[in-house]
């Protein structure tokens, strides 16, 4: 094998090593009213965390916003743990409010309202959901000697994201629509000496349609 | 040239004992030590005029979680230096002032909970936290892919002769989710900063709603206002005699 052919099978295995698995993304949207946004004006997105046996993922939440920050069309978005830090304690997971009601309760409040006015905001997008495994099979066993570390086997499993995003209109403080992002994909492993991770990138992807879909509501 | 590979072989054989050995030394030692650390908000809420003094026990200062249940890995969770940053900077939000009290200088004879009624007149309440429970879970011990943490606190307040006016339990929840390249003592930190924000919100918006607290409160105000309007017309006596009549005498606002 001269040196070519070499260089040729590293960057073959280089390839296989980093390959994606497959995923398949739908996004829904439902808009009741129109939504525009200012080149000044800015949202916050805001993960749900009152679920009792999951929790929106805050690194989905941060991915969303600089999906959204992205391109000509980007918007401003103020990072998740700056308003909530400033606003603490009105929106924890146990305090925030689930209703546009509870919002109008929460802004008639002055120090309240002042803060987010200070911010700017027109939207609050309200994202609730998480990615979970719902299948996993096959097996691969490693082995360790004298002689060094071997992994055989295969294994595979799926992962599935569903997200939901709810948009608050700050400045009227009416309910302005929703968007759904559900993400499915298969992730795979063979080992044959090495294991080859194939994964399926489903909350990246979820994330990504979620944040595009996003910026175009607001156009 | 027999001679070297020899030494090499002897050596690569060394080398990957050492490995396989600090593996197994390394799965047979399943405890792990988490002194939980983090920073917390400024509560955004309206200051109650009072001036409060906080007694931190010992105790509560340095509360260590130690797993004892064999069947779990041996977490080792200290907590106490957090939850009393986390009360300072709450309470430090609530109130018009606020002094840290040395429980130990504080207590009577009488009572090991009252504080001296000698010591301080000017603060008007006593607020006392204690840790009555504290609990738990990792993933690999549920179906959720969660760290969760509760805490059970106990809440005491006294007014500033001493005297218990509240007493009550509140819980503190945190959770978060497991990640890819996080570690367990990461996700725990974070599963236990959440739960005392959620005892520093639950304390910061419900302590004038506890019901002992708000009657004691509603006496306050109308005393002062009663004290204000008659101080400068009326006897010493009198002033009693309509304190007994609004059911508000309290002979240590005398």
């Amino acid at each position: 094998m001269d040196f070519k052919q070499t260089t040729q099978l590293i960057y073959f295995l280089l390839y296989v090593y980093f390959i994606p698995g497959c995923t398949t993304v739908i996004v829904d949207e439902v808009k009741h009213q129109a939504s525009t946004l200012n080149i000044k004006e800015s949202i916050v997105v805001i993960g749900r965390r009152s679920g009792s046996d999951y929790e929106t993922e805050p690194e989905l939440i941060s991915c969303i916003g600089s999906v959204l920050g992205q391109g000509e069309n980007g918007i401003n978005v103020i990072p998740e743990n700056d308003f909530v830090d400033r606003l603490y304690p009105w929106f924890e997971a146990r305090t925030a409010p689930t209703h546009i009601k509870g919002l109008h309760r929460l802004i008639s409040y002055d120090k309240i309202a002042e803060i987010i006015d200070d911010y700017n905001v027109h939207y609050i997008v309200w994202v609730d959901g998480n990615t979970e495994k719902t299948r996993g099979s096959g097996s691969i066993s490693c082995g360790i000697s004298t002689t060094g570390v071997a992994c055989f086997g295969f294994g595979t499993w799926d992962n599935s994201a569903e997200y939901e995003a709810s948009i608050w209109n700050y400045r009227t403080r009416t309910f302005v629509g929703k968007i759904s992002s559900v993400a499915e994909g298969t992730s795979y492993m063979p080992a044959f000496v090495v294991p080859i991770p194939l994964i399926a990138p489903v909350q990246a992807d979820a994330c990504k349609a979620m944040g595009k879909q996003l910026q175009n509501f607001f156009k | 040239m027999i001679y070297l590979n020899q030494i090499f072989i002897m050596v690569t054989r060394l080398v990957m004992f050492g490995l396989v050995l600090s593996l197994l030394l390394s799965l047979m030692s399943c405890k792990s030590t988490l002194e939980v650390e983090g920073n917390f908000p400024t509560p955004v809420i309206n200051i109650i005029p009072l001036n409060v003094g906080i007694i931190y026990e010992e105790q509560f200062r340095s509360y260590r979680y130690i797993e004892k249940n064999e069947e779990r890995n041996g977490w080792e969770i200290g907590i106490g230096k957090s939850q009393v940053k986390l009360f300072n900077t709450v309470l430090g939000a609530m109130f018009k002032s606020v002094v840290v009290t040395e429980s130990e200088k504080m207590i009577t004879n009488i009572s090991a909970d009252v504080p001296n009624t000698s010591m301080d007149t000017s603060i008007d309440l006593y607020f006392k936290p204690k840790v009555e429970e504290f609990q738990y879970n990792v993933p690999d011990e549920t179906d959720i892919n969660m760290f969760e943490v509760w805490i059970k606190y106990n809440m005491k307040v006294y007014d500033g002769q001493g005297q218990l006016i509240a007493d009550w339990i509140q819980t503190a929840y945190g959770k978060t989710p497991t990640a890819f390249f996080k570690s367990q003592e990461r996700a725990l930190n974070e599963a236990m900063i959440i739960a005392l924000r959620d005892i520093g919100a639950a304390l910061s918006l419900r302590f004038i709603h506890i019901p002992e607290i708000n009657i004691w409160l509603k006496q306050k105000q109308s005393l002062s206002q009663i004290r204000k309007h008659y101080k400068n017309h009326m006897s010493q006596a009198e002033l009693i005699t309509v304190l007994l009549a609004n059911n508000s005498l309290n002979l240590g606002y005398l």
